[in-house]
């Protein structure tokens, strides 16, 4: 292994790093909500969507602990959880201030924001794992290129949810940038799916997907710790680091 | 039901810094606009004067004066009493005599000139998200062009069809561009879904679909080359309606 492999594996290690703080904060969300549920149920009726109002405070110190990377942060419900609402996103977010996010749930309504297809929803859902969805244009909460970290939210063995944060691609990028262009080669930062999330070179911009189609771009994938370093975890986050030679 | 906070995404579109000069007027057009594009619903009361106008960053007495010429317009109403307030009165499914009618107030230039626009953010659009679409991102906007397919109203096409360019919009990764098509429906959203005979609607979602498949394919040139045409076509199709106007 060279020491440049060494200098992209620790690179990805770090942003991993990051992200995983986040996904611990998301959980601690979860947590409050599974507690917030199970003393609903305790007093013998189903939680209420009033009651959800408590996790306003946590998801304000989570978002001041991430301040500057986590851009919202917030619970959303699996259907029929609640007992007055079908569905139901309690979601803060905002850069001075919080503000709550309001959607329209109302599946009868043109503009139903069904949120139980979309990725971040879905997988943890599907996985009973944590999911890492984006980058992609949010177009309905941060109006930015966002990543959605979501993890399940179980209640006595069911799944109730998800918890969830958003962290803007703008952010991740000056985070793994420096390090990128230590590199001194062509080399990105790519989502699971091979989405371009930070580059060091204008030739490979962030956007666009890696596949067999761009073979002439030389780019190969960069093992992780976990692969060269008996005993080092495993990280969180499905990207993986491509470089030239 | 207490009055209803603006969601985020609608207060964005509608508090951006106004420009100098003629503020009752921008206010109310703003607020008609989101009114058209159904990002203020039909029955919702505003927010309080005060609290409408710091997001304006008006007086309330511009506000009001907004306000006022929102109600010559029929797109607001004002009622008295503890449960008064002014409320959106929103066309639902408006006649077409009323749809015709922003139509009027439009020249020739500008409707080529809008057309022109659009076809410059959907071609674009049409051909990154071409290059960058995933699979997951084509599925969505096979879903919007089925909800177009399956529209009843013609609000419904509308806002299908609305959603279909957001989207393009979205997968091609860029929320400028995303930016530009939800400010550019928000202005021609009344005025593509004129009433239109059943060859046009079906000519209309035919188009919708070839312009799917040439992004699933990745074929950029394709795409951008349908987005434009599917433009033109519309822009030259409100042309011919403007233009029956004039007619005696």
């Amino acid at each position: 292994m060279t020491s440049q492999n060494e200098l992209a594996a620790s690179l990805l290690a770090g942003i991993s790093g990051q992200v995983e703080q986040v996904l611990g904060s998301v959980r601690q969300v979860g947590e409050a909500m599974v507690a917030i549920v199970a003393a609903a149920r305790a007093a013998g009726r189903a939680p209420r969507r009033g009651d959800l109002a408590a996790l306003r405070p946590l998801v304000a110190e989570v978002l001041r602990r991430h301040q500057g990377f986590a851009a919202g942060a917030g619970v959303v419900l699996a259907p029929d959880v609640l007992a007055d609402a079908p569905l139901c996103i309690e979601w803060w977010w905002g850069r001075q201030g919080l503000e709550k996010l309001e959607v329209d749930l109302d599946p009868e309504s043109a503009e139903f924001y069904d949120y139980t297809t979309l990725e971040w929803y879905r997988e943890p859902q599907r996985t009973g794992e944590h999911s890492v969805a984006g980058p992609y244009v949010d177009y309905i909460c941060t109006h930015e290129y966002t990543f959605t970290v979501s993890a399940p939210v179980v209640c006595a063995g069911r799944f109730a949810g998800v918890a969830a944060a958003d962290i803007l691609a703008e952010q991740v990028e000056r985070m793994v940038l420096p390090g990128l262009s230590m590199l001194g080669r062509p080399a990105v930062l790519a989502s699971g799916d091979g989405r371009v999330i930070a580059s060091n070179t204008a030739s490979i911009l962030p956007g666009m997907v890696l596949s067999s189609r761009d073979a002439d771009t030389g780019l190969r994938p960069v093992p992780g710790l976990a692969a060269v370093q008996p005993g080092h975890p495993r990280t969180a986050l499905p990207w993986t680091l491509h470089s030239q030679g | 039901m207490p009055p209803p906070a603006l969601t985020t995404v609608r207060a964005r579109a509608l508090f951006a810094p106004l420009d100098e000069g003629g503020r009752a007027e921008t206010v109310a057009r703003r607020l008609a606009k989101a009114i058209r594009l159904g990002l203020l619903l039909d029955g919702e009361r505003l927010p309080a004067e005060s609290h409408l106008a710091g997001q304006f960053g008006v007086s309330t007495v511009t506000l009001r004066e907004a306000l006022a010429s929102l109600r010559q317009m029929g797109l607001v109403e004002t009622r008295r009493g503890r449960r008064g307030g002014s409320f959106v009165r929103a066309p639902q499914e408006p006649q077409s005599a009323r749809l015709v009618r922003p139509l009027h107030l439009l020249s020739i230039h500008e409707l080529r000139d809008m057309g022109d626009h659009r076809a410059a953010v959907a071609g674009a659009a049409a051909k990154l998200a071409a290059e960058r679409a995933l699979p997951p991102d084509v599925a969505a906007l096979r879903e919007y062009a089925g909800r177009l397919r399956g529209a009843a109203t013609l609000t419904e096409r509308r806002r299908a069809d609305a959603r279909i360019h957001i989207e393009i919009a979205a997968a091609a990764q860029s929320p400028r561009l995303t930016r530009a098509e939800m400010d550019l429906w928000s202005e021609v959203g009344d005025l593509v879904w004129l009433p239109v005979p059943d060859d046009v609607v079906t000519a209309i979602t035919g188009e919708h679909e070839a312009l799917i498949d040439a992004i699933e394919n990745r074929d950029a040139e394709q795409a951008r080359r349908a987005a434009e045409q599917h433009v033109l076509a519309e822009t030259g199709r409100l042309i011919e309606v403007r233009l029956g106007l004039c007619e005696p």
